[in-house]
């Protein structure tokens, strides 16, 4: 039987069917320094030119293994689009992702451009793309967009937001459904371009922000909006504390849940049961960057299989200044440890 | 006439109940009274205690941090009443802080909330904002001296840069307490990192500011030296 490749492995877990082995991915950013350094550029530059943005997710793809990669590799870019700049530090030495410098102060002052995605960056993130789909047909090709509250967060100030959920509720109702409806344009337009999967990230609404019941009424019904609205397999990913609304993310309606560290897989499980896609759930700088010792890196991801996920996936977007064997130890005990079936997803 | 007990209540409810104007309105009642209570009264048994009432609520998960947020606002709104009549501190020089979010980092609520527990002690307070430079950070330590240098940073991608001010300030100036505050932080990255506190994220800033008030009122008491 010849051997599947990344992008059937993964598409087959988000059926539950059979497959060799538990497959290596993530929804969450996975380019590392050593790929940006084989390419001779740096990080600054992978965020503005889809050559750059497509090289980078592949060539890191490529050189550790990953059955599948995920553009782009920041947040900032549907903000910028929609008018809040963007700071790049391209005159920073070493790594910092771009972030929007100018947020909207009040919600009366919200003004989205109707053709926000032909703008910024976004035309070159839609060619990084087609770019991705011609040179790696053999890898699932991930996008991913914010969460409606998440990308609210992004345009306008965090601290009125939040406050503005307790003080102007009807207000902020109608703004997170406005958010919701660019939220599945974005998935849409992604859709449209071929993407394999979809990875929701409302990583600002765990409950070291927000309480289940906000959770409840604010952050689920349009995180359910969106995965209605999603035609390929989708994964909710939110990171931070996640226990106390797991089964709410699970009755959003995606097809697959991803944690990070701060959830309790073993415990999740027991709530969900067996046939839920469970995604997770390890530190990626804590064990990637820091550790010293292999072992302890390979300890980390048996972990997380033998805690019960489908797939172990990092709880957020793996740094990129990764030590080289540690990565190699991650990819590898993934693929052979989890030779084993997930309770999701039987073995071949 | 108002009892100092009513109007210590009625600040502690105006925080907890995050009613600003309540907080101005009592207040102003500490500034009508001076025959029974002082404005510094008004700070600590009043505007910090009803805070530590807020830390006590955010552990046990029956407030969430936009709670907070508005309580704060309220503790902020009674501050700016009582903060102008209280003396300035008579004898020796009064602690400073240097604060912000490192440079990549737009965060800033955690940041905020360590700032407040600052205010209340009525340090002197530099706020470098957020999405700071790591060299304006060492400038404005150095410059002032400070007693303590309190960064944050929310996200993984940003807290590296903490590092390397934590080394250029240590270098110089090897007496300066240094705070780190972020969600990817963990005790042994502060460590690593060479610094001399840490809390994990603005929940953890809530909960170890509101301790650190506290201690601070038990300190004003003369009940810890």
């Amino acid at each position: 039987m010849t051997e599947l490749t990344g992008k059937e492995r993964v598409a087959k877990m988000f059926k539950k069917e059979p497959i060799d082995r538990m497959p290596c991915f993530s929804g969450q950013g996975s380019v590392t320094v050593q790929a940006i350094e084989e390419m001779g550029t740096l990080f600054a530059k992978i965020h503005n030119d889809a050559e750059l943005m497509a090289g980078a997710a592949l060539t890191s793809a490529r050189m550790w293994g990953f059955d599948g990669l995920v553009i782009p590799f920041d947040m900032a870019a549907v903000a910028e689009s929609m008018g809040r700049g963007v700071s790049l530090y391209d005159a920073v030495e070493g790594i910092i992702y771009p972030t929007v410098p100018n947020k909207w102060q009040d919600l009366d002052e919200i003004n989205i451009p109707a053709d926000y995605m032909s703008k910024g960056r976004m035309p070159l993130i839609d060619e990084a793309f087609r770019i991705l789909k011609k040179d790696a047909p053999d890898l699932a090709i991930g996008a991913w967009v914010l969460g409606p509250f998440t990308q609210g967060g992004q345009i306008m100030e965090l601290d009125i937001l939040l406050k503005g959920l307790k003080k102007k509720k009807d207000q902020i109702e109608a703004f997170l459904a406005e958010m919701t409806q660019h939220t599945i344009d974005m998935c849409k337009h992604y859709e449209s371009l071929g993407v394999d999967f979809l990875c929701v990230r409302e990583m600002g609404s765990g409950t070291d922000l927000l309480s289940p019941r906000m959770w409840k009424t604010l952050i689920k019904p349009n995180l359910t909006a969106v995965f209605d609205a999603i035609s390929v397999p989708s994964v909710n990913h939110i990171c931070g504390s996640t226990d106390m609304i797991i089964e709410m993310m699970h009755e959003c309606g995606a097809d697959a849940i991803s944690v990070d560290q701060k959830n309790d897989v073993v415990e999740t499980r027991k709530k969900l049961g067996d046939d839920v896609l469970l995604l997770g759930n390890f530190d990626p700088y804590g064990t990637l960057t820091t550790m010293e010792d292999t072992t302890e890196v390979a300890n980390v991801i048996k972990k997380c299989i033998d805690d019960g996920v489908d797939s172990v996936w990092p709880g957020c977007d793996i740094w990129p200044d990764v030590k080289k064997d540690n990565m190699e130890t991650y990819v590898q005990t993934v693929k052979e440890y989890g030779v084993k079936a997930s309770p999701a997803v039987k073995r071949t | 006439m108002a009892t100092k007990q009513e109007i210590l209540d009625e600040l502690v409810e105006a925080v907890v109940e995050y009613e600003e104007d309540d907080c101005v309105a009592a207040a102003q009642k500490v500034l009508d009274n001076p025959d029974v209570m002082t404005p510094m009264d008004g700070v600590l048994d009043g505007l910090a205690a009803g805070m530590e009432k807020v830390g006590v609520l955010f552990d046990t998960h029956e407030y969430f941090v936009p709670e907070v947020l508005m309580c704060a606002d309220a503790l902020y709104a009674g501050l700016a009443v009582l903060r102008p009549h209280i003396p300035p501190v008579e004898a020796g020089t009064k602690a400073s802080v240097v604060l912000g979010s490192v440079q990549g980092d737009v965060h800033d609520i955690g940041k905020n909330l360590v700032k407040m527990m600052f205010d209340i002690a009525g340090w002197e307070v530099y706020d470098l904002g957020r999405d700071v430079p790591l060299e304006d950070f060492v400038e404005k330590q150095l410059d002032t001296k400070s007693d303590v240098l309190a960064m944050s940073a929310m996200m993984t991608t940003t807290m590296l840069g903490m590092k390397k001010v934590i080394a250029m300030v240590k270098e110089k100036n090897p007496d300066c307490l240094i705070m780190l505050g972020g969600a990817p932080l963990t005790r042994d990255v502060a460590n690593l990192f060479g610094a001399d506190g840490y809390a994990e994220s603005a929940g953890n800033a809530v909960s170890e500011g509101i301790k650190m008030i506290g201690n601070l009122r038990k300190f004003e008491k003369g009940e810890v030296t």
